[in-house]
């Protein structure tokens, strides 16, 4: 094994400082976003959404667009957390109890950007007492209210069983429980948008193995960057063979994720027809930066994680941001190429309600850039969520019994 | 059974938005919002011709609103039941009081645009409201669309777009009841429907 030596050794001698000043200053600081965020959120309550670009020709936007992506990191960071336990293979070092925390917290997150998303937040409720069995949203609300309680038990058990108060029994079965339905999560989120027959760029049968799989690379990125960088503040007990193992995870992962969009690619665009014209969107066309900053960032991510040399702390935490970001802007494409494409092109007078365009270019000149791109209020809405699920995760590893240092907590 | 719906002559129909404006107005609609549009046969502006110039050239123009679908996507989405195909009348209905604002319906119907958001407080250009005095009643962060002017259907009467086409292209009726005029319509005359290989059953014929 030719892992990094240095990291190792600082590793060795943690800090066993964590917790301190920085960690109040955090947490106060994301709370403080948050509230700006929620101030955001009071605005666009009162105001409406005209200060979003999303109107009805492209009526979803970033806040679904992370919504899928929240939901993949949980379901990924969950599945990296669960399945040593599940499957009695070798452990990735002392994250299980972090890597647990971190989709809880997801998975909020997740739901507060469907929520702040809503036109009519107030009749929430109604998704309870009216729930529509046919709906894919409602099939994803279920499965992924069950997931939260799951993911819940599931820390406790490992809380529980750590001072052998649950069997190991137990852990296993509960485990193998949440890793299951953390599958059945992602790939009905997927449903949601591959299930509707008028967007090209959604329909297709690939599309909930592919939530799968970038749910796996994004949640395993996540989990390396967070293990590398609490490790260092001597939060965790993470050994190099630990990181190693989940940066070759990482890799396997964003290998399948970019074999998928490879082999999406190749079925549109093969037969020539309109397929042909969705692939020129994603190369070449409006989404093209979204397209290559994902297809680069996971190739590079790739390299870097298979290749022994390069498996430096630096550059697994850089190749797991890459990951992220690229499963972000693969988000962004499905959202905003589902809009692109319009099952009826036909063209009629434009309001300002239709798209965000400027006036007298009607339909053709709103659709020749892209036809959503969000605004600088929206993305603050979206950042303020986001310090939400921050300010969680530093709670967590404030208060809860996270560390797998003696003395941490 | 009833199985409302329009047929639509579009070798008579020349794109003149009337039967939009008659709906705006009938249901007190908010600036901007349109729950029906004529839409170009032709090219990616309005009002252009489609074929070759100078022979061969002809406009032609499809009024779009909601289909009323058989088998409505819409319906199938929301997951509230906030929208829900009305069993009497077969008509697809939208609940303004019980809709959360989700606008998965919107994501889900393939006709662009035949639904519309309310993405602010509703305004109107005249300070006082306009047409039928039981129409919807307009709000904020919910979804709209035709209600087939549920209202007027109610007291008996025609939807108001059928009722004011002024080429007489906009024909209104009971597709189950053999013997209505949309339904002699459809059997005599060719016809299109709008994306009919999307499975969606819409029931609103286009004479071609």
């Amino acid at each position: 094994m030719s892992e990094n030596v240095t990291a190792a050794k600082a590793a060795k001698a943690p800090a066993a400082t964590f917790g301190g000043r920085g960690l109040t200053i955090g947490i106060a600081a994301a709370a403080a976003v948050t509230i700006v965020g929620l101030v955001l959120w009071g605005m666009q309550l009162a105001g409406g959404f005209m200060d979003t670009a999303m109107r009805d020709f492209a009526p979803w936007g970033i806040n679904i667009a992370l919504f899928m992506f929240f939901v993949g990191l949980s379901v990924g960071s969950m599945v990296v957390a669960a399945s040593p336990r599940a499957f009695g293979f070798e452990s990735f070092g002392g994250i299980a109890k972090m890597a647990a925390w971190v989709p809880i917290c997801s998975t909020v997150l997740a739901i507060g950007f469907v929520v702040v998303d809503l036109g009519q937040p107030l009749r929430l409720w109604e998704l309870f007492a009216y729930s529509n069995l046919s709906s894919p949203l409602m099939w994803d609300i279920i499965v992924l209210s069950v997931y939260l309680i799951l993911s819940v038990v599931y820390l406790w058990t490992l809380l529980r069983a750590e001072k052998r108060q649950a069997s190991a029994k137990a852990l296993r079965i509960v485990s193998a429980v949440v890793l299951l339905w953390a599958l059945v999560v992602c790939a009905v989120d997927g449903w949601i948008f591959g299930l509707m027959p008028s967007r090209a760029l959604w329909n297709t049968a690939l599309l909930a193995p592919w939530f799968v799989s970038s749910a796996l690379a994004s949640g395993a990125a996540l989990v390396l960057v967070l293990a590398i960088a609490l490790r260092r503040t001597g939060y965790v007990d993470v050994r190099e063979e630990h990181v190693a193992r989940l940066a070759k995870l990482l890799g396997a992962f964003v290998c399948v994720d970019l074999f998928f969009f490879a082999c999406d690619l190749v079925t549109e665009g093969f037969p020539g027809g309109s397929g042909a014209g969705i692939v020129g969107m994603l190369v070449a066309g409006q989404l093209a930066p979204f397209f290559w900053i994902q297809i680069v960032g996971c190739a590079l991510a790739a390299v870097v994680c298979f290749v022994p040399k390069l498996r430096t702390s630096p550059l697994l935490v850089a190749a797991g941001l890459l990951t992220v970001a690229g499963v972000f802007c693969k988000r962004m494409q499905l959202v905003v190429g589902g809009f692109q494409v319009p099952s009826l092109d036909y063209a009629t007078f434009v309001t300002p309600f239709t798209v965000t365009s400027d006036w007298g270019v009607g339909l053709a000149g709103a659709y020749e850039g892209m036809v959503y791109a969000p605004t600088l209020p929206e993305v603050g809405l979206a950042l303020g969520v986001l310090s939400l699920g921050v300010l969680l995760v530093l709670v967590g590893l404030k208060f809860l019994p996270l560390s797998s240092v003696q003395g941490a907590n | 059974m009833t199985r409302y719906g329009f047929v639509i002559d579009t070798t008579r129909c020349v794109g003149c938005n009337f039967c939009s404006m008659a709906c705006k107005v009938e249901n007190n609609l908010p600036e901007d919002v349109w729950w029906s549009r004529a839409y170009t046969d032709g090219g990616e502006v309005e009002q252009t011709p489609s074929g070759e110039w100078p022979d061969n050239l002809h406009m032609a123009f499809m009024t779009v609103g909601c289909q009323h679908c058989d088998n409505p996507a819409c319906v199938k989405a929301c997951p509230v039941g906030a929208t829900y195909k009305d069993a009497d009348t077969g008509i697809v209905r939208q609940d303004f009081d019980k809709c959360i604002g989700c606008r998965m319906c919107m994501a889900a119907c393939p006709y662009s645009g035949v639904r519309t958001f309310n993405w602010e407080e509703p305004k109107y250009f005249l300070d006082f409201p306009v047409g039928s005095a039981d129409a919807p009643k307009h709000q904020k962060g919910v979804v709209e669309k035709c209600t087939m002017c549920w209202h007027r259907i109610a007291k008996g009467e025609r939807p108001a777009c059928a009722d004011v086409c002024r080429t007489l292209a906009r024909h209104w009726g009971d597709f189950d009841d053999p013997d209505s005029e949309v339904s002699k319509l459809i059997r005599d005359r060719p016809y299109k429907q709008l994306l009919a290989d999307e499975g969606t059953g819409p029931c609103v014929y286009y004479l071609v």
